[in-house]
């Protein structure tokens, strides 16, 4: 990639970052927060996209960014009251804001009508002024510390100027060199410089942070006045500084056969070495006691011409010995990825190494109290906290995934006309960066779904008592090695007469059915299953929970709901906190040793003969509390053998799959429950239907992963054909 | 031995233009996120000329030039303002400070070097 | 250091037209792989047999916490199953991106041959020698088949037809 390319996608990487801060900024103020490094942090926030958006010339962007950096400033100048309504306008400002950053990045660069009314908006909360024309000045690539007065419509008459300079004591004190200036103007044509050392005072009177200098420069041959003041543009106001054009016949004359800028370069710094070297002779005991080092790199103006190469060194020493050398400080290092998923693989096999070792140590009968096994529960103990450190390194915050979420609010309320309040908790909860990336779909239907289905109308909440704000809540915490999610609402809850009749009419259910509140909060994770009378733009399109539980499932997680009729819904998942472990179930089916996900396991059973019924052909169910649920055999299931196993003759595992059909998985025996290391199966083979990945076990042999959500289609499908 | 030159801004974008723009020139070049970790990079690095920005967290451009001129092995270093701010009370302030120069958001690169190349060696 | 001289070596053999072969027996026969292709050879080892798979691929083993795919070569060439032992060997090749492990009855030789003694494959050949057999080097009196690799995992075709 081209490196202004790759600046362009780090441009609008900082510009999401920067939208989400401008973001909780804001909505921190609203919430009360009045700390001025939250409307500062606001500030820059704007105030960098601007920047940023200048370097690419991304000019609806810019517009925008500097109405709205302007309304910010005024805001923390204290002249704009942050009141709530204020803040609303601002919030919706970082909402377009957002979009044109979208539009710029996806080259879609045009007038936004929202734009457009909000930049009005934002103007006459600043105070009306329009300050466009300003706002294209600073666009221009000047660079200066005066005015750009002088036009370049001035005429270069002249043959040349005479310019005298005399700096003040401040124009060293900036870090400018007269003698850069002078060589600077040389440069600009004939150059004969005069040197007017009459103020400098004995050397023993010296200041060193004086200036006694002054210089007249005749500058002969075609050029511009400006010309020459863009050489002092840096030192305006720290120079007395004239610039006179000469009379052609003055040109002409030359003044005295002066010396080059060269010569009076070598001239001064024939001077100045004579001034160093007498000095520290001279110069006062007291000030050469000065501990300070640097007495050498700022001495009197005298020495400003000194060639620049001698004065950087001394500061360099000086700080060569005041503390160690260190190349970029700070408290964070970027790493690449890749590098952090090795470093993950290789702990997953010092783990799988260690449990090898141990599996051996045993089997080789040595007593648990004996050295050896000793060192290597410290082994294991130690090999488990590498692990956590080191799946640590891609724990993020879920912050970045919830930071998205008010403004999904915000349109979902205006579109339904439901007044919302979003409350957000546990935002520091950190999880593995893969399954936040993947959180972010299944959350965003879940909040509509709140909104859209769970409040109530403004009408209906008052009718009950409740205030007309409807209030959604997220939350995030850490439970025994998981992280859990909740999204919550204080609406109605969930209609279950409805539900269920809805679930009836779409032949989900059997219309005699006997189901708990529970089941039947939990019909709406069926497929195809839709509460909305109307499809709505905002939940409708088919798609609903159904997919939201597949997404969970998919990351090894659950996802259940509660329910309180006219209080509210909360539904609640739980997720793995990475994708690179996984709690399994290790069974063995046809001698073969398998791994089941734990989280898709309800409970385990052992199967009575008179539970189980034959629909004919190797189709069996198993009946459950009153329910038949279908039992298939693992073993015949992936073709490990022919026959089924009497159901008896083994253990069941209720499970849960897509959709929230449940079936009982028929395995050999149960051997024990085990976090297992997730290899792919595909890095050197290919997919293995009924497979979702392997494993390797303590005995350093492969173990598969069963995809449960397939073997449980494939076994209905075949169901349905042997039915 | 090329010039090092320091910049201190806290936009990543910012600090990636300045990077390819500077070391194009063959400049060497060091970074900072902000004013406080610019003084720790400033005490462990030897920039010939700063590039600052003004809007940062934690310590702005004002407060940072403040620092560097306030240090005495530091008071020679050229100190090039590169900001989007362009209004006269805020240069006066940097000035103030004891900012060599000024330059103007966004930056031509060209211009940028000169403004190096004249402020330095 | 073998490795320091093993490599201008190779580069030599290169130039001149040679290539180095390693080979090995099935049955009676004898066949031979280039030695770039291979990582390294190992005794067998129990593999995890693999649903939905053709009957050559015996499972997947672990090969330094790395998921193996084994293929039984006899059963890909068209010969019978091998009756895996502690006798037989494992030879671990890298083919495209990914590493394959061939199980065989025992490695034998490693053969420095020209091009010019590669002998094409016969037209009677079956269609299983024409996939897989580059040429026939005749040797000593014995008869090596060069066998190429590229195909010797299934396709999707043979995956959806097991």
């Amino acid at each position: 990639m081209d490196p202004l390319a790759a600046i362009r996608e780090t441009f609008f990487q900082e510009c999401d970052e920067q939208l989400a801060e401008l973001e909780s900024g804001l909505l921190a103020m609203e919430g009360g927060d009045q700390d001025p490094e939250t409307i500062n942090a606001v500030f820059r926030a704007v105030h960098s996209i601007k920047g940023g958006a200048g370097a690419f010339s991304l000019e609806a962007l810019i517009r925008f960014a500097h109405v709205f950096e302007t309304a910010l400033d005024e805001m923390r100048s204290g002249r704009l009251e942050a009141t709530s309504d204020v803040l609303k306008t601002m919030l919706r400002a970082s909402d377009v804001l957002a979009d044109l950053v979208s539009a710029a990045h996806a080259g879609e660069e045009g007038d936004d009508p929202r734009a457009a009314t909000l930049a009005d908006e934002l103007k006459a909360m600043s105070g009306g002024e329009d300050d466009t024309s300003e706002s294209e000045e600073d666009w221009g690539d000047d660079f200066d510390f005066q005015p750009q007065a002088v036009s370049f419509e001035a005429p270069a008459g002249p043959t040349g100027f005479v310019v005298r300079f005399k700096p003040r004591a401040d124009l060293y004190a900036k870090a400018n060199e007269s003698a850069l200036l002078l060589r600077e103007l040389a440069r600009l044509g004939e150059a004969s410089v005069e040197l007017d050392a009459h103020d400098v005072p004995p050397i023993n009177e010296i200041d060193p942070e004086a200036a006694y200098l002054s210089w007249t420069v005749t500058l002969t041959g075609d050029m511009d006045e400006t010309a020459i003041r863009e050489v002092f543009e840096f030192v305006d106001g720290d120079c007395e500084l004239s610039i006179e054009p000469i009379a052609a016949d003055e040109a002409e004359a030359g003044g005295e056969p002066e010396f080059d800028i060269g010569s009076l370069l070598a001239k001064v710094q024939g001077d100045a070495p004579a001034a160093t070297e007498e000095a520290p002779a001279e110069i006062e005991p007291a000030a050469a006691a000065e501990p300070e080092p640097e007495a050498a790199p700022e001495p009197a103006p005298t020495l400003a011409v000194v060639p620049k190469a001698a004065a950087p060194e001394a500061p360099a020493d000086a700080l060569a010995s005041t503390g160690p050398r260190k190349t970029e400080a700070g408290a964070t290092i970027r790493v690449d990825l890749e590098r952090v998923d090795r470093l993950i693989d290789l702990v997953g096999e010092l783990v799988i190494n260690q449990a090898v070792l141990s599996q051996r140590v045993m089997e080789a009968g040595l007593a648990r109290a004996s050295a050896v096994a000793m060192g290597l529960d410290e082994l294991e103990q130690l090999t488990r906290e590498i692990q956590d450190s080191v799946m640590a390194i891609r724990a993020q915050p879920v912050k970045s995934v919830f930071q998205r979420m008010p403004r999904l609010v915000r349109e979902v309320a205006a579109m339904t006309g439901k007044p919302v309040r979003l409350v957000t908790e546990g935002e520091g909860t950190e999880v593995d960066k893969t399954v936040i990336e993947r959180l972010a779909d299944p959350l965003t239907h879940m909040i509509r779904n709140a909104i859209d289905h769970g409040l109530e109308s403004p009408e209906k909440r008052a009718a009950a008592g409740k205030p007309a704000e409807g209030v959604v809540k997220l939350a995030a915490f850490h439970r025994s090695g998981r992280i859990v999610i909740e999204v919550s609402d204080d609406g109605g809850g969930i209609n279950r007469e409805r539900v269920k009749g809805i679930a009836v009419e779409k032949g989900l259910i059997a219309a005699d059915a006997a189901l708990s509140d529970e089941e039947i909060d939990n019909l709406i994770f069926m497929p195809g299953f839709s509460t909305a009378s109307e499809v709505s733009d905002i939940s409708g399109r088919g798609v609903g929970m159904d997919v939201v539980r597949r997404s969970i499932l998919a990351l090894g997680g659950r996802i259940n709901i509660v329910s309180k009729p006219g209080k509210g819904s909360t539904f609640t998942m739980s997720l793995p906190l990475t994708l690179a472990v996984l709690d399994g179930m290790v069974v063995s089916v046809a001698n073969q040793t398998l791994v089941a996900p734990i989280t898709a396991i309800v409970e385990t059973l052992q199967p009575k003969a008179s539970d189980v019924h034959s629909l004919g052909g190797h189709s069996r169910v198993i009946s459950i509390r009153g329910g038949f649920v279908p039992l298939i055999d693992i073993g015949m299931a992936l073709g490990y053998r022919r026959d089924p196993l009497p159901a008896t003759q083994g253990v069941a595992l209720l499970i849960e799959g897509e959709g929230g059909a449940r079936a009982a998985l028929l395995v050999d025996a149960i051997q024990g429950q085990r976090q297992v290391v997730i290899k792919s199966l595909e890095a050197n083979y290919r997919q293995v239907p009924g497979v979702a990945a392997a494993t390797i076990l303590g005995d350093g042999r492969v173990a598969l992963i069963l995809d449960i959500d397939t073997i449980v289609s494939v076994s209905r499908g075949e169901m349905r054909k042997a039915g | 031995m090329s010039m090092t030159v320091l910049t201190v801004d806290d936009s990543r974008t910012m600090r990636e233009m300045l990077r390819l723009a500077l070391s194009d020139a063959g400049f060497r070049v060091v970074q900072a996120e902000d004013g406080l970790h610019g003084l720790e990079v400033l005490a462990a690095e030897r920039p010939q000329v700063i590039v600052t920005d003004i809007n940062m967290p934690r310590m702005d451009g004002f407060g940072f030039i403040e620092e560097v001129r306030g240090d005495p092995s530091h008071r020679a270093i050229p100190i090039l303002v590169l900001t989007t701010e362009s209004d006269a009370e805020k240069k006066n302030r940097a000035r103030m400070a004891g900012a060599t120069g000024w330059i103007v958001k966004p930056f031509n690169p060209d211009k940028l070097v000169d403004a190096i190349r004249r402020v330095a060696a | 250091m073998t490795q320091i001289q093993a490599q201008p070596a190779q580069a030599q053999a290169q130039a001149a037209g040679r290539r180095e072969l390693i080979s090995f027996r099935i049955g009676a026969q004898e066949f031979c792989v280039d030695i770039m292709s291979i990582r390294e050879i190992r005794g067998w080892t129990a593999a995890t047999a693999l649903p939905q798979s053709p009957s050559f691929v015996r499972g997947v083993i672990n090969l330094r916490g790395a998921v193996l795919p084994i293929v039984d070569l006899a059963a890909r060439l068209g010969f019978e199953s091998t009756e895996a032992s502690d006798r037989n060997v494992i030879i671990v090749a890298q083919i495209g991106d990914q590493v394959v492990g061939l199980l065989v009855d025992a490695v034998s030789d490693i053969l420095t041959v020209t091009d010019d003694v590669i002998q094409p494959t016969p037209d009677v050949a079956s269609e299983t020698a024409k996939t897989f057999v580059r040429g026939l080097i005749a040797m000593d009196g014995r008869m090596i088949s060069l066998i190429g690799l590229e195909r010797v995992l299934p396709d999707h075709m043979e995956l959806e037809a097991a």
